[in-house]
């Protein structure tokens, strides 16, 4: 608690202080390696421009989480009482996290969201990997055209489809149930799944597979045993961003669900922390922040791979 | 046994085999909701009425006279078409960035991805309160500058009120906008800026060309039809969205930050009048349709390889 | 003298890759109006080299002088080079106009052109490979020998010091690749550029340049005209790189030596066994290839050492399977390399250890 303390009270100074000491030691360093002390000076002010363009936009789109950081340690009489937003003037304390995950549903949310985004998840890879692979490899021109129905399908946003959606869901008695969520769900993360996994399997060279199939696979075989293997990567990164998918949604999340307990995250945060107009303000940002920076992580570790399978499916699709 | 594993080997019924469980699953999901929805529409039904009694274009006309509509309609428009501009500008900019090496790019790229990583409705709780009519730490920064408080060059009031007033509400909520969808375009942009030869860039570094020339005349142009694509993918998602607004305005002040899938949300559930609720949604059908048709022509035709 | 008249001289050039040395110390000097082949292996470092001439790559350590001038530290725009790759890398958005302008246009500071002087001097390099009917057609419209030629006009239009070719024959069929290559021939003797062409192809190489400079592992192992590399190869990768099937290699005890197959014939073939070295030959398999009878056997006391003969077709001598016989090879056609280093050792020298 001390040292957060003292982070937290020297936030600025820290960060600033934080940036000057990587850029210094970034300098040392290639001064180090190339030795050239005046080319280097030359070539870092040359290069700052471009540092500065991409300084900009980082904190444009830091800002919001920055300032989520800062406040989830505000005591109430700092926060609301003559607005300060950018010191602390009095002592950090950790009394809304507390609250947060013991007198709130977050936890419940969080469970919320994790079941129906790993049922989802299965849904998704057992309808879109053997499809994915089909339209990849298998299908001719008929093929072409499910692929593109497909694509937009994906491109119905689900304020189309909400209102006829409730009443299936109702009918099927699943109101209020976070099973009618994974029901629905597949609905834009199979289109989306497939369309990314057929371009990792376009990546897979088609000798493998004929080799595979002259060594006495058939086909099916030949796709479970040397595609699926190959392809892992791509899988892996697809099932990343199915998850978020579902992570995300908020609509069908926030018409199918009343029930608090049986609200996800991206409906529930927004819906049950604030009562009427009295916000918890502390509470609500640090339950934002909390779920972006694990979800920012996963998507920068998997980028190059959704690009690469963009990349695949766009250009040779 | 052995001619029971045939078809396994012939590709047209591996395929079909392959193939069919997503399209039923689809079509059934989106195409039966879909074709119920035009249903609707022609309908009666309310939450408390399932019967439906069909009563014609009498849903259709009477959401078309609707004053409300037509602004929610205009506005839904409004906002997509002008964050579209900023989002192409920023996305060509920040991909231009992002597919150059230099120190720190894996963390400059995790902080600049995190808008769109971050699940839209919780994104938006923090700009609820950067854009709180009185705790707005953008309104201190701006008191502390001088351009707000009393002598303001602004405002002689302390706060903007960026959520309360007709001109301001607007543009926080394009500027949100821009601000979460940025990213989706620019990772999009990426993938076409990646996938252009090196061959091709590395002659025109010897032909002479420079940054600028090889900006402008050879990586745009070759990647129009994956901006034309991105440009689809932001305008749908940004037409169809809901979230943002429903989080940061419900709407308001007014009228003035209603979008058309808030409207259908808030006469079909919370007015519940299921009828009028899908008419209103089906109204953006054609558009986006069209939109979507058009566009993909544009992208297969200005296919350069 | 020489260093006078050289208008690329590479000195010291290396070029690593982490750990990887693609490039490991080459010096060379390049002489105005010559063509020059650099021939080798995939791997060895030939495009690289290339590259970093171009302004492509920036040298690890060495020094590149291009008209006299060091241009080791400037941009490509800056070296009067240009280059043709093995893709042809025509800008598939612009025609083929636009393409030979492009060059004209990014570089129109340098070169002062304006409009009506850009699009005359496309027109005149476009006579000369004659491509001028094309010139509003995109890329994709033109065929595999059309590309080449409007890639070698956009090259040309500069009127550069240095044209650098990257292996821009390997997309052509073979029909079209003997075609494409007395042109390109052609071409450079008419206009006396400095033309430098990188292949891993021999045959291409020895048509082709006046001088071949032959690398591998980043360094190079000779430098010569077509005839001396071959038939006087400084080293044994050198000698076994070049020729098809290559040389026989066989060990004594303090070196190794080789010959090759079309030099090693029945000894009745050759008219003064006296200048020859006689060996057992015992043949395992032939193969008829038409002109030539392609011969697999063991040379007896080298039983490890499969050593092909190469015998012409129309000469009558009877060559069984599974049977003995006397072969031979002229005196000059052995060639002796050091057991250690590979490199050549005169034949003199050899005599005088003994």
């Amino acid at each position: 608690m001390g040292l957060l303390s003292w982070v937290l009270h020297n936030f600025w100074a820290l960060l600033v202080l934080l940036f000057l000491a990587l850029v210094a030691l970034r300098i040392a360093w290639r001064i180090h390696k190339y030795g050239a002390t005046r080319a280097e000076f030359a070539y870092v002010l040359r290069r700052s421009p471009f540092y500065l363009v991409v300084l900009t936009f980082c904190f444009f789109a830091a800002a919001p989480f920055l300032i989520m950081f800062m406040h989830s340690f505000k005591t109430d009489g700092d926060l609301y009482r003559r607005p300060q937003p950018f010191v602390f003037r009095q002592d950090p304390t950790l009394e809304h996290l507390d609250a947060l995950f013991n007198n709130t549903a977050y936890l419940e949310f969080i469970r919320n969201s994790v079941v129906v985004g790993i049922a989802v998840v299965i849904i998704t890879l057992v309808l879109s990997l053997p499809a994915a692979y089909a339209l990849a490899r298998l299908t001719g021109r008929w093929g072409e055209r499910a692929g593109m129905l497909m694509f937009l399908v994906y491109l119905v946003p689900p304020t189309l489809l909400f209102i006829p959606m409730f009443r299936i869901v109702v009918l099927l008695g699943l109101k209020d149930d976070p099973m009618s969520l994974i029901v629905v769900y597949p609905s834009f993360t199979v289109p989306f799944s497939m369309w990314l996994l057929s371009g990792f399997f376009k990546a897979v060279p088609p000798e493998l597979e004929e080799a595979a199939l002259v060594d006495g696979y058939n086909r099916v075989e030949a796709f479970l045993r040397v595609v699926l293997p190959l392809s892992l990567p791509g899988i892996i990164s697809t099932i990343v961003f199915t998850f978020t998918l579902t992570l995300h949604e908020f609509i069908y999340g926030l018409v199918f669900i009343a029930d608090t307990s049986q609200r996800t995250l991206s409906v529930g945060v927004p819906t049950e922390l604030i009562l009427g107009d009295v916000y918890f303000w502390q509470p609500l940002l640090a339950a934002a922040l909390i779920i972006a920076i694990p979800v920012g992580l996963a998507y920068n570790l998997f980028l190059d791979s959704l690009v690469q399978g963009f990349t695949m499916g766009a250009v040779k699709g | 046994m052995a001619r029971l594993s045939y078809p396994l080997d012939n590709r047209r019924f591996v395929g079909m085999m392959f193939l069919t469980p997503a399209l039923l699953y689809i079509l059934l999901l989106v195409g039966f909701p879909f074709l119920l929805a035009i249903a609707f529409g022609f309908s009666d039904v309310t939450v408390g009425n399932t019967d439906l009694n069909f009563v014609g274009f009498q849903n259709y006309l009477a959401v078309w006279e609707n004053d409300i509509f037509r602004q929610v309609f205009e506005t839904t428009i409004r906002f997509t078409l002008i964050s579209q501009v900023f989002i192409l500008i920023f996305a060509n900019i920040l991909a231009v960035i992002f597919t150059q090496n230099f120190t720190g790019k894996w963390f400059a790229r995790f902080i600049f991805i995190l808008p769109w990583a971050t699940p839209v409705s919780l994104a938006m709780i923090g700009w609820l309160w950067m854009l709180d009519t009185k705790y707005s730490p953008i309104d201190y920064l701006l008191l502390q500058t001088g351009f707000l408080g009393p002598n303001g060059i602004l405002s002689n009031n302390r706060n903007l009120f960026w959520l309360a007033t007709p001109d301001l509400s607007q543009i926080s909520v394009i500027f949100v906008q821009v601000w979460r969808m940025t990213p989706l375009a620019t990772v999009i942009l990426m993938a076409g800026l990646s996938s252009i030869p090196t061959d091709i860039l590395d002659q025109a570094e010897v032909d002479g060309s420079r940054f600028m020339r090889t900006l402008l005349q050879i990586k745009l142009p070759l990647i129009l039809p994956i901006m034309v694509i991105a440009l689809l993918f932001s305008m749908i998602t940004m037409f169809g969205d809901m979230t943002v607004v429903y989080v940061l305005t419900r709407g308001g002040p007014v009228d003035y930050t209603r979008v058309l899938g808030l409207y259908s949300f808030q006469v079909g559930i919370e007015g519940g009048n299921l009828a009028q609720g899908a008419a209103i949604s089906l109204f953006a059908f054609p558009l986006l349709l069209a939109m979507a048709i058009f566009m993909l022509r544009t992208a297969s035709r200005a296919e350069v390889q | 003298m020489n260093a006078r008249m050289s208008i690329v001289q590479l000195s010291g050039l290396k070029k690593y890759f982490d750990s990887v040395r693609a490039v490991d110390g080459v010096d060379l000097a390049i002489d105005q109006g010559e063509f020059l082949v650099i021939l080798g292996p995939s791997g060895c470092g030939k495009t690289t080299l290339m590259r970093m001439i171009a302004g492509l790559e920036k040298p690890t350590a060495g020094h590149i002088e291009i008209g006299g001038e060091d241009v080791t530290d400037l941009p490509p725009r800056k070296r009067g080079v240009s280059m043709v790759f093995q893709s042809y890398a025509l800008y598939p958005h612009m025609n083929v106009f636009n393409n030979i302008a492009f060059p004209l246009r990014a570089q129109r500071r340098e070169l002062k052109f304006d409009k009506r002087a850009i699009r005359e001097r496309v027109e005149s390099t476009a006579r000369v490979l004659e491509i001028d009917m094309l010139l509003d057609r995109r890329p994709r419209q033109l065929s595999g020998g059309q590309r080449q030629r409007v890639a070698i006009a956009r090259a040309m239009v500069t009127q550069p010091a240095v044209l650098l070719l990257d292996e821009p024959l390997s997309n052509l069929d073979a029909k079209l690749r003997a075609n494409a290559r007395d042109e390109l021939k052609d071409f450079q003797r008419s206009s006396n550029i400095t033309a430098i062409f990188v292949t891993h192809d021999q045959i291409e190489a020895m048509g082709l340049g006046d001088r071949i400079v032959v690398m591998s592992e980043g360094k190079i192992q000779q430098i010569g005209s077509p005839q001396s590399i071959y038939d006087d190869p400084a080293n044994e990768f050198v000698a076994t790189f070049l020729g098809s099937p290559s040389m026989n290699i066989l060990s004594a005890d303090r070196f190794r030596f080789g010959f090759r197959p079309e030099h090693f014939l029945p000894k009745t073939l050759h008219d003064n066994p006296e200048n020859s070295r006689i060996f057992h030959y015992f043949v395992k398999r032939v193969e008829y290839l038409g002109s030539d009878r392609l011969v697999y056997g063991y040379v007896h006391g080298h039983d490890n050492d499969l050593t092909l003969a190469k015998v012409p077709s129309n000469v009558r001598v009877s060559l069984d399977i599974e049977s003995d016989y006397e072969f031979a090879v002229h005196n000059r056609d052995i060639k002796f390399f050091d057991n250690v280093s590979g490199q050549r050792i005169e034949q003199q020298s050899l005599a005088q250890a003994k």
